[in-house]
């Protein structure tokens, strides 16, 4: 009998209902294929064999582990018979016992050592962990790498083809000059009608002509406010009095002290002489128009001989 | 390993499936019976029947049945020989146990 000559089951007794079907036709080809794995004097037994207990099993899943089985049985099997069996070998071989013959390690011994190599080297792996291999291992690294890199060879720089179609063409700039003039003109400004200081500006408006005020005509007479304490002491000085004149010579604010004569006297008849003074003032006038300024006016108090 | 003088390396494996033949030792079981009793799995069972088949210690035959008739397949039938008998009585006797007359 052959494996094709496998008596099928009818479908009524094979085959569970519902869901279990594909796992009883995914389980019948595993079946078959596994048997053609074995010898091939055993592989329609075998196959026969396996389809009858196939059904005794119950569930999807028990029947599809009996089939994953029977692959592991019949490499078992092929492995173990494979020597002995060849193609004419028959079921008598069998029988007689020839099929043991082997004198190699048995296929189960041969599994225990790689099972027991496997496990081996787990603990190994896991005794150098935890013996602190790892850690060694990362200690010993180098805090620095050096790293030769090969030199790259020298290329040699030429210059870019010219193209042949492109005449040279020469190019003449014309040379300019650029001149910045700037007018730099002294400018005289006069400060308290003593100082004058000059400085170059060339962003300023136009300088403005400016003379300060003073005494003008019809101005009192210093000798008409000397003090008479003060002639009869003999007391002499100068006072120094900021005066502040509209654009027609009068006061627009009462005269101050800028710088005493030390004499208390003296500084008063100066401010007084100030006063009388309004209305006789020359206005200080800026490119000759009278203009509002204040400026100071010294008052000097002199006995004559 | 099983060899033709009927040495067989007696796994646990094998023990629990002789075993399962000396509730009857007369008695013939299939791999599914073998299965119920020792629930070895598919993988290792039939290896060890055709083992201990090859050594002498069982007897295989199919079930006299007509397929057709029966509605299923005919089984594989595995039967303790006499020389197995023998030896397996040798071997539990050596673990302190008995067997059934």
């Amino acid at each position: 009998m052959t494996l094709h000559d496998v008596p099928s089951e009818p479908s009524s007794a094979r085959l569970p209902p519902g869901e279990l079907r594909w796992a009883e036709g995914w389980a019948r080809r595993l079946i078959e294929h596994a048997a053609c794995k074995a010898p091939p004097a055993l592989s329609a037994r075998l196959a026969e064999e396996w389809l009858a207990d196939l059904p005794a099993r119950r569930g999807a899943i028990a029947r599809l582990r009996f089939a994953l089985g029977c692959c592991w049985a019949s490499k078992v099997i092929a492995h173990e018979l494979g020597a002995v069996l060849g193609a004419t070998a028959t079921s008598t071989a069998i029988r007689t016992g020839a099929l043991y013959t082997s004198t190699g390690p048995s296929f189960d011994s041969r599994r225990s050592a790689v099972s027991f190599l496997i496990v081996s080297l787990h603990v190994l792996v896991i005794y150098g962990l935890a013996a602190g291999m790892a850690r060694t291992v990362l200690e010993s690294t180098p805090d620095r790498l050096q790293v030769s890199l090969p030199k790259a060879p020298a290329r040699e720089r030429t210059a870019p083809p010219v193209n042949p179609q492109l005449a040279p063409v020469d190019v003449q700039v014309a040379e300019q000059h650029w001149a910045l003039e700037v007018p730099l003109e002294p400018v005289a400004v006069a400060e308290e009608g003593a100082r004058t200081r000059e400085f170059a500006a060339a962003s300023l408006p136009p300088p403005v002509k400016r003379v300060l005020g003073g005494p003008g005509a019809g101005f009192p007479n210093t000798a008409d406010y000397y003090p008479d304490a003060s002639r009869r002491l003999g007391e002499k000085g100068s006072t120094l009095v900021q005066v502040c004149v509209d654009g027609s010579g009068r006061l627009t604010s009462n005269p101050t002290l800028a710088q005493s004569s030390g004499s208390a006297r003296l500084d008063t008849s100066a401010l007084r002489l100030a006063r009388a003074g309004s209305g006789h003032y020359r206005a200080t006038t800026e490119d000759g128009k009278p203009v509002s300024a204040c400026y100071p006016l010294r008052v000097r108090f002199e006995l004559k001989e | 390993m099983g060899d033709r003088g009927g040495n067989v390396r007696l796994s646990f494996q094998t023990l629990k499936v002789l075993e399962a033949f000396l509730e009857k030792p007369t008695g013939e079981l299939s791999g599914a019976d073998v299965h119920k009793r020792t629930e070895i799995a598919s993988g290792t069972l039939y290896p060890i029947l055709l083992r201990l088949e090859c050594a002498g210690w069982f007897v295989s035959r199919w079930e006299d049945i007509d397929p057709a008739s029966a509605g299923r397949p005919r089984r594989r039938l595995y039967r303790l020989t006499r020389d197995g008998l023998a030896r397996t009585s040798e071997v539990f006797a050596s673990f302190g146990r008995g067997v059934p007359a």
